[in-house]
């Protein structure tokens, strides 16, 4: 049985139109126009115990607002939601002990107490038996090197503090399923990889279900072997990450640092030119049609070449063209 | 109900641990809101130098109105502060989340995370006046008068926090309750002199509208053997008729809760 799974999920806020300055705002006030937002639109998936799934979008696609109705912040529009068998909303208190989440831009502990007297708290919210906290603290200790936080105020921490802080104060009670919108915003890349450790460990070790929302691809490539990406509110791929490297990991850039200017030159078969600079040539052919070879003997014949470098595409770049439209040639995905 | 009393308790040792580190802040807080109300006290007794009797009331008769009502306010003063800022500091700010990402009751957690000293100050002040009051009135403090006090004392709290969250749930939808909560709550000056030298349009408003008058002057009325009939008995139940509905507009304002954007 999935552990969380959506169907035609859907999240529409009405938010008062208002045009530009004051008379706009007065306009809104006598007359306030609504306007809806489908923030989430008629989004369905499913999620096994034990998966890591990375939620991707560019900003406002409605990765938070998703998320917040996975655990009980907002009621669907419509559709529907169920997390371990349960509606989140309605069932919000039982639902909530059996989930954590955190909000990468926000904390959930107390500003001026001592972390472990913010986590002690909390540890008393969720009735955690007192062996057990300590067992956990012990091992949050080790895993994310708390010590040297425990008598520090959260206002007092860096950013990377903070999250590792936000990390231990969200498992102390072991939930089954953890949403994690944005965990490594802002850190560097020591803080990520901590973070990230982290995550796998406690998927690993716990059995605990992860969905994570980043905009760091690194998390991603590191995290999750199956991605949900939504656009606009809509649901627009689901599947393994490495099926989309491959799909679109067909293509190659190569480019060629020249003497001469490049621009009257004749485009070798099979291969689209992307930067136009004049003693640079870049080109992104398909590897299924044509080699880099041959590509390069056909550039040689007409130009002297004075070095040149082959790309395979990174995730971020992949991304960007699915972000920007090029996911009709990954169509057809259902998972099994 | 006891998980609740415990997780109280430990809510609030947390809070104090808070606020002795800002020893000067707390010393602050809960004496500047004492140094108001003996102003107004100073104000009242400038003036009834003057009058000696207030429609019919001495000085110490007024007094009494003017601690009990002072006492009422200092408890949601101090375990309901928050509502005053559920809007900006909670809602706006999007940390509402946090409350109902937990397993417990969102209100009880609102509450719970900020109990105010400033209103250790008033306590301490209606209590002296309650005290002096009573004392030079020669009101015997027997075991009745000492039950009637806290009852009356409870209900008067009951009322400014029913008030108070009546009001505080239209940040639901305003975002900035403060205005409305301010609105409604300032209406208690009224009730720190006895109902009599008012209209009756004002009475009315201060018995079954903004029923403050259960919290000062129908007490201490029944306390100095004035005869008010029934209402010296009916201010729990209004109390409880206020607080369930209040609850029901924090629940459908929580109903209506959008979160924000970021
Ligand atoms: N409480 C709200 N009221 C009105 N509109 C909202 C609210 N929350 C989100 N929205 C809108 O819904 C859309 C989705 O927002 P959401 O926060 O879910 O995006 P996101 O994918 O998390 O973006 P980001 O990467 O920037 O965090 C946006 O257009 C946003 O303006
Ligand atoms: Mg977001």
């Amino acid at each position: 049985m999935p552990v969380i799974r959506t169907e035609q999920l859907t999240k529409i806020f009405r938010v008062v139109r208002k045009e530009p300055g004051l008379r706009g705002s007065l306009k809104a006030l006598v007359r306030p126009r609504f306007e809806n937002i489908a923030a989430v639109n008629q989004v369905s998936f499913e999620i096994d115990a034990g998966e890591i799934v990375g939620y991707i979008g560019v900003n406002g696609a409605g990765k938070s607002t998703t998320i917040k109705m996975l655990t009980g912040i907002l009621v669907p529009t419509s559709g529907s939601v169920q997390v371990l068998g349960r509606d989140p909303h309605r069932q919000r208190v039982a639902n909530a002990r059996e989930i954590g989440a955190v909000f990468g831009q926000r904390t959930q502990l107390w500003w001026d107490l001592p972390f472990i007297e913010s986590l002690a708290l909390v540890g008393r919210i969720y009735e955690v038996p007192p062996a057990r906290y300590r067992q956990l603290l012990k091992d949050f200790e080790d895993t994310l090197g708390l010590s040297e936080l425990l008598h520090i105020p959260i206002r007092n921490m860096s950013l990377g503090q903070k999250m590792r802080a936000e990390l231990a104060a969200t498992l102390i009670h072991e939930p089954r399923v953890v949403y994690l919108d944005e965990p490594t915003i802002g850190l560097d890349l020591l803080a990520k990889e901590r973070i990230r450790d982290f995550i796998r460990e406690q998927n690993r070790g716990r059995g605990t279900t992860v969905l994570l929302t980043t905009h760091d691809l690194g998390d991603i490539e590191q995290l999750c072997p199956r991605v949900i990406i939504i656009d606009a509110g809509r649901l627009i791929y689901d599947g393994p990450i490495a099926t989309i490297k491959e799909r679109f990991g067909r293509h190659r850039e190569i480019t060629f640092e020249t003497s001469e200017a490049t621009t009257a030159i004749e485009l070798p078969r099979d291969c689209t030119r992307l930067a136009a600079e004049p003693h640079r040539l870049t080109l992104r052919f398909d590897r299924t049609r044509t080699t880099a070879s041959q590509i390069a003997a056909a550039v040689m014949e007409q130009i002297e070449v004075l070095d040149f470098s082959l790309a395979e595409p990174d995730l971020a770049s992949i991304v960007r063209q699915i972000y920007q439209g090029g996911l009709r040639e990954v169509e057809g995905n259902p998972r099994s | 109900m006891r998980r609740y009393l415990s997780l109280y308790g430990v809510f609030f040792v947390q809070r104090l641990k808070i606020l002795m580190e800002y020893r000067v802040n707390f010393l602050i807080g809960a004496t500047s809101t004492s140094f108001l109300q003996i102003g107004g006290v100073l104000a009242m007794w400038v003036v009834m130098r003057q009058i000696p009797s207030l429609n019919g009331w001495s000085f110490d008769e007024v007094l009494l109105v003017f601690g009990l009502v002072t006492i009422s306010e200092s408890i949601t003063h101090m375990f309901a502060d928050n509502l005053w800022t559920l809007g900006w500091q909670y809602i706006r700010s999007g940390e509402f989340d946090r409350f109902l990402v937990r397993p417990i009751d969102p209100l009880f957690h609102l509450l719970a995370d900020r109990f105010c000293h400033d209103g250790i100050g008033n306590l301490l002040v209606g209590t002296a006046l309650v005290v002096k009051a009573m004392s030079a009135l020669h009101i015997p403090f027997t075991v009745a008068t000492a039950l009637y006090l806290v009852i009356a004392v409870l209900t008067g709290g009951a009322i400014f926090i029913a008030l108070n969250l009546l009001t505080a749930s239209s940040a639901f939808w305003l975002v900035d309750s403060i205005p409305v909560t301010f609105l409604v709550y300032n209406t208690y000056e009224f009730a720190k002199y006895p109902l009599t030298i008012y209209g009756r349009g004002i009475r009315i408003a201060l018995t079954w509208l903004i029923p403050y008058g259960f919290a000062s002057f129908y007490p201490a009325s029944y306390l100095l053997g004035r005869n008010v009939g029934a209402l010296a008995w009916m201010g729990p139940l209004v109390a409880v008729l206020f607080m369930s509905l209040a609850y029901r507009a924090w629940k459908f304002g929580l109903a209506h809760y959008t979160s924000t954007g970021s």
